[in-house]
């Protein structure tokens, strides 16, 4: 069968993964600390053509895409001022450390709370360490200075939702925190949605290739073999 | 597939509940001593959408939810009123009041005012914690109240207004008329650091209308742009049905 039929295929499959991802990164651009996603493409490997008579080769040819990976753009964003004693915003690199039942957790939105013991809890109440990995208590007048979080250098994360990331720390990072502001999302609106605009468009001349394909065999099928007269 | 049109719907859902805490806040731009919430937003599980890709190892969000995390503790204008028994709370605390059902209920609406009997209420009738009774044939409009809470009727102090706080201001339970409850979240009541009491004053709603406004602008392009990338799947999906004509 003509393999550009699956050629067109491979790349309508990427776009509707594409499209998914985009999708989550518009529905994200409220969440505080949030990360944006892409998605990488990849074009499987590719086949020697050679020439039915001669057995010369004739070149290569690729036998279509696949989304290979989603890569995490984990620059950091601008923090929006909040007035709220108990939200941190990591200006610079680094994330905060908050101990879940499944070890620690890393994330970049510090909207933080006090728990009933005046320890620091993020919105799921679990503990935000500092850097010596220990709980921070909350003062009586409600605030916790900046410097008593911990800043996390966590090169390869991976995103787990709630707006967490694991990863194996390596230490301290030079992000400085800033009392009183939260990190915006990564998201850029405007460029998401061109991305789903072009990804539409892409998943459309898929569609139109195959078609072309479609027809071109009809043709195959029925006018070549056709005896006229 | 739908993936990407239940992510995006999820967004939508999202940003509705910031829009019903916004008006809410709004609505209350006039009440005494409200604190206006705080919404929180996260991301939601990823997971492998990788097989119509080809390739297993790709895992691509579900969305986004959001809800009510607190309420914001600043403090909100004080307003002079002039009037002898409105008392605005000075930095974090609340009033303590016992309700007809015999709870503890804490609030920062000082609108205070005397009952028949004497005893200082909130004003829908609630007596404070401690009890506080003005001694018959004093005039409550020449109460004296100092900032630790120190009542002082004529030239004897008749009782102290206690202001309380708990270690989890965002765990108590709103139940509507300006008033909270303790639950175990929220920790025990303990006496508030730092606070003061000023006389003849109340406390406006801390609410930023130009914040909430301009949040609401920013929910309101989120809530159409998750709509669009909707309407982009479907048109997808459209595609995908027009492949064979």
């Amino acid at each position: 069968m003509d393999p550009g039929l699956y050629i067109a295929a491979s790349g309508m499959l990427a776009e509707q993964v594409r499209q998914n991802q985009l999708s989550n990164d518009l529905a994200n651009a409220s969440t505080p600390g949030y990360k944006p996603d892409q998605a990488e493409q990849q074009s499987f490997g590719s086949l020697l053509l050679q020439n039915t008579a001669t057995g010369q080769s004739v070149g290569t040819i690729n036998t279509g895409v696949r989304i290979d990976k989603v890569v995490t753009d984990t620059s950091p964003t601008t923090l929006n001022q909040t007035g709220q004693p108990l939200d941190f915003g990591i200006a610079g690199t680094g994330y905060f450390a908050v101990r879940t039942s499944s070890g620690v957790s890393y994330t970049r939105d510090g909207q933080f709370a006090s728990n009933s013991q005046s320890q620091l809890v993020d919105q799921q109440g679990n503990l935000v360490l500092g850097q010596n990995g220990q709980p921070i208590t909350v003062s009586a007048k409600g605030t916790v200075p900046g410097s008593a979080l911990g800043v996390f250098n966590v090169p390869n994360v991976t995103k787990q939702g709630d707006n967490y990331f694991t990863g194996a720390s390596t230490g301290k990072a030079s992000g400085v925190v800033h009392s009183g502001e939260l990190e915006n999302s990564g998201v850029d609106a405007v460029q998401t949605m061109t991305d789903m605009i072009a990804s539409l468009r892409a998943y459309q001349a898929g569609q139109s290739a195959l078609q072309s394909i479609d027809q071109t065999m009809q043709e195959d099928a029925t006018s070549v073999g056709s005896i006229q007269g | 597939m739908l993936q990407g049109l239940y992510a995006a719907a999820s967004g939508m859902e999202a940003t509705q509940n910031q829009f019903n805490a916004i008006s809410n806040d709004m609505a209350n731009i006039d009440t005494t001593g409200y604190q206006a919430t705080e919404v929180g937003f996260q991301d939601l599980l990823y997971s492998g959408g990788g097989n119509s890709s080809g390739s297993p190892s790709i895992s691509t969000g579900t969305g986004s939810s959001s809800q009510i995390v607190g309420r914001d503790q600043s403090q909100g204008a004080i307003q002079s009123t002039g009037r002898s028994l409105d008392v605005a709370i000075n930095g974090p605390g609340y009033l303590q009041v016992r309700r007809d059902d015999g709870s503890i209920g804490l609030t920062r609406d000082g609108a205070l005012q005397a009952n028949a009997q004497g005893e200082i209420t909130n004003s829908t009738g609630n007596p404070l914690v401690p009890p506080l009774k003005v001694p018959k044939g004093d005039d409550v409009d020449n109460l004296k109240i100092e900032t630790n809470g120190q009542v002082i009727s004529g030239s004897k102090t008749i009782g102290k207004i206690d202001l309380v706080n708990v270690p989890a201001p965002n765990q108590l339970q709103p139940d509507g008329s300006s008033m909270f409850s303790v639950t175990s979240g929220s920790g025990a009541t303990r006496p508030a650091s730092g606070s003061t009491i000023q006389q003849g004053a109340l406390e406006g709603s801390n609410v930023d209308v130009a914040a909430d406004m301009t949040e609401m602008i920013t929910a309101q392009r989120s809530y159409q742009m998750a709509s669009q990338a909707i309407q982009y799947q479907d048109q997808m999906m459209q595609i995908a049905n027009g492949i064979k004509k």
